[in-house]
Formats: C-alpha cells, structure tokens, sequence
C-alpha cells in the first residue's frame, strides 16, 4: 500500500487506533436548531468578533497610555504609616472583616463561611436552579439572589474605598504611585560622615545613642528621626538648640543637663553639635 | 505552500480537525450584526482575548524580572522605565489584570442571567467558576511580585486571612509563606504559583471550557 | 433560438452571481486578515520592541579609569588589577578587570586584555620568555600582544590616555600596534 505510485490513493492505516478509518464529508454543519439566519464562523462571524476586539484593543493601549501601571516604594515590612489594600476586586472580602460579627471572634464567618457559601452557590447554581425557565424574570428566586449579591459588592467595594480615602486623607497620606526612582540608592549610599571628628566620640557615650541608634538611622515607626543628613536641615547653633531645649513637637526632651551630669564636658557637647551639622547627604 | 499542505493532510488527515472549527454555523442571535444586543455574547470572546494578551506580556516581563526580593522591585522600576516600551508591556499585564476580571465577570452574569448554565451545560459553569477562581488566585500571587509597599502589606493582610481558616488555616499559611515572614520565600513561591502552576491549570481549563461550547454548541435564543 | 438565448443569459447572471459569492467571501478572508494582523500588531509589536530593547541599546562608552603612574611602567609588562564601575540593568557592581601594562621604546604607554582570543582563558606574561603564554591551549604572543601560536588574533588592548604622569584606561579596543 505505502509503495504505491498513484497519487490519488489516500494512505489508510490499518489498525491504528488514533487514526479513524472515516470518509470526511467536509461539510458544514447545520444550524438548524436555530431559527433564523445563522452565518459561518470562518470569516463571517470572527470579522465581526475580531472588529469587536479591535475597538476593545484600541481603548485598552490609550488607558495605558494615559495611566501607567503605578509602583510604590520598596517593601518595607517597618513602615508603619501604609495603610494595606488589596487589589480593588477583592474589597468587597476584605470590608466584610470590618463588621461586627464578620471580625474578631467571628471572623471565620467573613473569612471562611460567607465567601464559601456564596462562591458555592454560584458554582453549583446549575443544580441547585434545576427548573427548565432560561429567562431571568420567570425565575424570580435566582435572579433576586444575583441583584442582591452584585448590590452588596458594589456597596461594600464602594464603603472601602471611602473609607480607604478617609484614612488616607487622616493620616496626610498619598497613595504611593511611583517609585522616586534615586532615592534610595542616594540613601544607601548616606552614611556616618567625618568619624574621625571628636564629635563622633561624645555620640557614642551621650544619651542620643539610646534613641537615635549608633548607626543614627533613628527608628521611623515610633516618629525618631534619623540623624544621618541632619546637618542639611539644621546649622550648629539650631542642633544645640535641639539638644538644650528639646525637639520643636516636645517628642525630644531636653538632653544637655543630663549628658553634662554625666560626665560629658560642655566642649564635648560643642563638638558633637559641630559634628552632627557636618552630617550631610551630598558631602 | 498548498503541496506542503496537501502532503501532511494526506499523512495525517488535518483537514476535518479545522474544518469543524472554522465552517460550523453561528446562529442569528448571538450575532451583534442582527441584533445590537448580542454584544453582550462578546464578554467571553473578550475575556479569551484579554487572557491571551496577559500570558503573552507576562512572558516578556520575565525576560526582565527577577522574583527576589533584594531586586525584584529594581528589576520593575528597571523594566518599566529604563526599556523602550517597558510602560506598555507592564502596563498592560497591569491593567489587563483588571480588565480580565471584569470581562469575566461580565461574562459570568450574561450566561447567569440566559439563563446558559442551565442543563446540558452544567458542568461548563462548573469549569468556568473554576476559571473564574484560578484568575483570583492569579490576581492575588502577581499582586505580590513588584514587591513594593502595597504588594507587601496586602499579601500580608491575606494570608492573615487565610490562616483564620479552621484546622488547616496555620498550614495555609505556612504553605504560602513559605518561611516564618512575608518575605523571600515567599516571593519566589508567590511567582511559581503565578507563573506555572496556575497558568497550567488555567489552560487545562479553558481547553475543557472550549472543547464543551464546542460540543455542545451556543444555547439558543430565549 | 430565442430559448438558446435566454438560457445563455440566465446562465450567464448565474456564473457572476457565482464569482460575486466568490468575491465577497474572499472579501471577508482578506478583511479578516488585515484585522487579524492589525489585533496580533498592536499586542505584540510593544512586546517585541520591549524584547530586543538590548540590542537597539547605544553601548555608553566606559569612562577612563586611573591606574597607575607613567613613571612605574618599563618595557617589561607588568600585571595591573583595577576596578570599573559597571552598571547592568538594575545591578550596579564594581568588577575587577586585568590589564597588562608596558612602555615601549619611544615611551609610548600599551595596555593589553589578557583575555586569550582562542578560548577566552587568561593569558599570563613569561619574562623569560619575553611572551604571554596561555595555560589553556599554549597559545602564545609577543610583548605587542601579536600571536605567535594556536590563536587567530592579537590580544585586545586598553584605550590608553596618559594625563599629567597617570595611566588611564578606557575601554577595550581591537589590537592595533600589531598592524603597524
């Protein structure tokens, strides 16, 4: 058979399995079942699918184009300033935690029970609405449950994000869209300036350390500053201000009694005021 | 071209495979041409389109991304500002993320509302619920990846949530932390997950999902 | 007669009709095509461009880094070690690179790549020999960096720039004084 010469003669494999031995008719099969007028896939319906998807994609690369897709500031498991949000189709999840009897000591009913039932239910809705009426008004029970369902996310997705904009707005805080692209690295590269000052000496055994840390990187999530680059802000004389009479919002009190009472000579403090205004980013 | 054709035809019998895809008949009702209001039957072509557009621009991301947590952010902001058209290819896995879920969500209420979920297509609904949570679950690992700040704190916040599960929550947890923080090992599993595992899944899906309405064909006008 | 014409005729509108169908359905293949092609451009010429982005990519030329004074070079090579500031997509490191370094007669300052341009081994200077002498595969080449043995090409070299007494090095070059 395979040796044969006629072109004509189709190959037929004999006992294969994966290959029906059948007389295709390629003809296409009727839409009978539908009244009316039905039209072929290839081109005559997918012309039109795919102008649909043209317009779809025309207006998808101008929302690009008009609103880049946004990145904050680099993880930092220590700010404790971010107020967390999930991506916006899981608000409706997230708004339902905040109600009594969804949070705290119920909140496997928010987590757990609410969204099993309710994904549940949509995922088995073919057997549990069994009746043979497809139209939406003839089945009062399904439909109203759906009108119901698709009223509370929009009402819950829409109660979050208020509330989100509050908070925001509370804390004098702006969604973080883009990265400050330098930033950081300027940062990384911001260190511990002129160790060899005296200054830096009468830091280490003064009361700052307690507070602002030995590498001065101060602790952010409890409102100390750090006092690396301080000397951008603040000349000597404000610095030893600072020192003698506290911070401005009263968070730092008054150091220079108690260093001085420790041991620490009011030269001493001089030098480390002189130090700390040397403490700059762009050296 | 036509005898390269007609050659692997002959051996392997091609013609019947797309011939039934590409000849069976649309009926009048689902066709926006007819009646305007059939572009509602758009939804889930749309939905298809958007899908194939993320798994393309996801592709290509990777050619850049780095799912670790020292550079993943800087590979990020490298990608989307440093290479020529990076804002567009980001910008659409961005966006289309949205945009896939609100299609599918359209998608979703048009067969529930036709009622199409009705017998025989049980199981299709079924299977397109599945979809449905396999593209949450995309959503929720590849919000993770730019590990930035909002990244971060979500991904904490639900997996917070999933540990208040009862019994299996703690395991829960810890299967999608990975470690005893939200942090490297949880991004490289959150980008496993993202990018093989549920896509994998999510094919097999739609194959099912189309191999039905195929078979089974549209359901007919109300 | 009349009925032969007649049946010409109804024959004739039935063979148009039949090409207008043609037309028409090769009409929806064509616009069906272009709209395909219009989907499939707009989806993936941004990614393609995104893709090959390096290549497109202007290579910034290297700043010239100091390395040495003119004043410690003879016309025996000496090994140099230095370090260039290189920034690969968001990684920015400082990797080390070797040159070899000579002054020849005329007080001219040559720096080599040590990189052997048969396989890519390091090559290292012999005094006693007065060559560089791979480990790999024994290529060998002058002081000038020509090739002797096994390799198809002179040693690279540094772009040199000697500025009040300091050596400078610039980025790698095709070997030149080989040619001369």
């Amino acid at each position: 058979m395979a040796s044969s010469h006629n072109k004509d003669e189709k190959i037929i494999y004999v006992g294969d399995s994966r290959v029906p031995q059948k007389n295709h008719e390629s003809v296409p099969r009727d839409y009978m079942a539908y009244p009316g007028k039905s039209e072929v896939f290839i081109p005559n319906f997918l012309l039109k699918e795919w102008m649909v998807a043209s317009v779809f994609m025309v207006g998808f690369l101008v929302l690009i184009l008009v609103d880049p897709a946004p990145l904050g500031e680099i993880a930092d498991p220590t700010n404790a300033q971010f107020i967390p949000m999930p991506d916006w189709y899981f608000l409706f999840l997230y708004q339902m935690l905040k109600y009594p009897y969804l949070a705290n000591k119920f909140v496997v009913f928010g987590t757990i029970v609410i969204p099993t039932i309710a994904f549940g239910a949509l995922t088995l809705a073919p057997f549990l609405d069994t009746g043979k009426e497809r139209r939406f008004y003839k089945r009062p029970i399904s439909t109203g449950l759906m009108l119901l369902s698709i009223a509370a996310i929009i009402f819950l997705t829409n109660v979050s994000w208020m509330h989100y904009e509050e908070e925001l707005e509370a804390k004098g805080l702006k969604p973080e869209k883009h990265a400050t692209g330098g930033g950081k690295k300027k940062e990384e590269k911001m260190g511990v300036m002129a160790k060899d000052h005296p200054g830096f000496a009468v830091f280490k055994k003064a009361t700052c350390v307690s507070c602002h840390g030995a590498d001065m990187k101060g602790m952010s999530a409890a409102g100390i500053p750090a006092l690396l680059g301080v000397g951008d802000k603040l000349d000597q004389a404000a610095i030893m201000n600072i020192i003698k009479n506290g911070s401005e919002n009263k968070k730092m009190s008054a150091q220079y009694d108690s260093n001085i009472n420790n041991g620490i000579t009011p030269d001493e403090m001089n030098q480390l005021a002189e130090w700390l205004s040397k403490q700059k980013k762009t050296p | 071209m036509k005898s390269v054709y007609s050659w692997m035809d002959e051996r392997l019998d091609i013609t019947p495979l797309w011939r039934d895809i590409a000849d069976h008949e649309v009926p009048e009702h689902v066709n926006p041409a007819h009646h305007f209001s059939a572009f509602v039957y758009c939804f889930g072509g749309l939905t298809f389109f958007v899908t194939v557009i993320q798994i393309l621009s996801g592709m290509f991301l990777t050619m850049y991304y780095v799912p670790d947590i020292i550079n993943a952010h800087s590979s990020v902001d490298y990608l989307q500002n440093k290479v020529a058209f990076g804002d567009i290819v980001r910008g659409m896995h961005h966006w289309g993320a949205s945009l896939v879920i609100v299609m599918m969500f359209l998608h979703t209420l048009r067969v529930f509302f036709t009622g199409s979920y009705k017998a025989p297509r049980e199981m299709n609904w079924v299977i397109g619920m599945l979809i449905f949570m396999v593209m949450l679950g995309l959503g929720f690992t590849g919000y993770l990846l730019p590990w930035d700040n909002k990244a971060y704190f979500a991904t904490k916040v639900g997996i917070q949530i999933a540990e208040t599960a009862p019994v299996i929550g703690a395991y829960i947890k810890e299967f999608l932390q990975g470690g005893p923080v939200v942090g490297a090992q949880t991004l490289t599993r959150f980008f496993a997950i993202h990018v093989f595992f549920l896509p994998a899944v999510m094919l097999a899906l739609l194959g099912g999902h189309f191999f039905m309405i195929r078979k089974q064909g549209i359901s007919g006008p109300l | 007669m009349s009925d032969g014409i007649a049946k010409g005729h109804d024959q004739h509108t039935e063979q148009s009709n039949h090409k207008k169908e043609m037309s028409r359905r090769q009409f929806l293949t064509y616009t069906l095509g272009a709209t395909g092609g219009f989907l499939a451009a707009g989806i993936t010429i941004p990614m393609i461009r995104f893709a090959v982005d390096p290549l497109l990519e202007k290579g910034e030329a290297t700043d010239f880094v100091k390395v040495t004074e003119v004043s410690k070079l003879t016309t025996t090579p000496i090994e140099i070690r230095f370090q260039v500031n290189q920034v690969d997509g968001w990684v920015e490191s400082n990797p080390e690179l070797i040159a070899w370094l000579r002054k020849d007669e005329a007080g001219n300052v040559t720096a080599l790549s040590p990189v052997c341009k048969h396989l890519g081994c390091t090559v290292n200077f012999v005094s006693t020999d007065n060559k560089y002498e791979c480990p790999c595969h024994g290529a060998q080449y002058t002081n000038e960096g020509k090739n002797l043995k096994v390799a198809p090409l002179p040693l690279d070299e540094y772009s040199v720039k000697v500025d009040n007494g300091s050596v400078y090095l610039g980025q790698i070059i095709p070997n030149h004084l080989t040619s001369k």
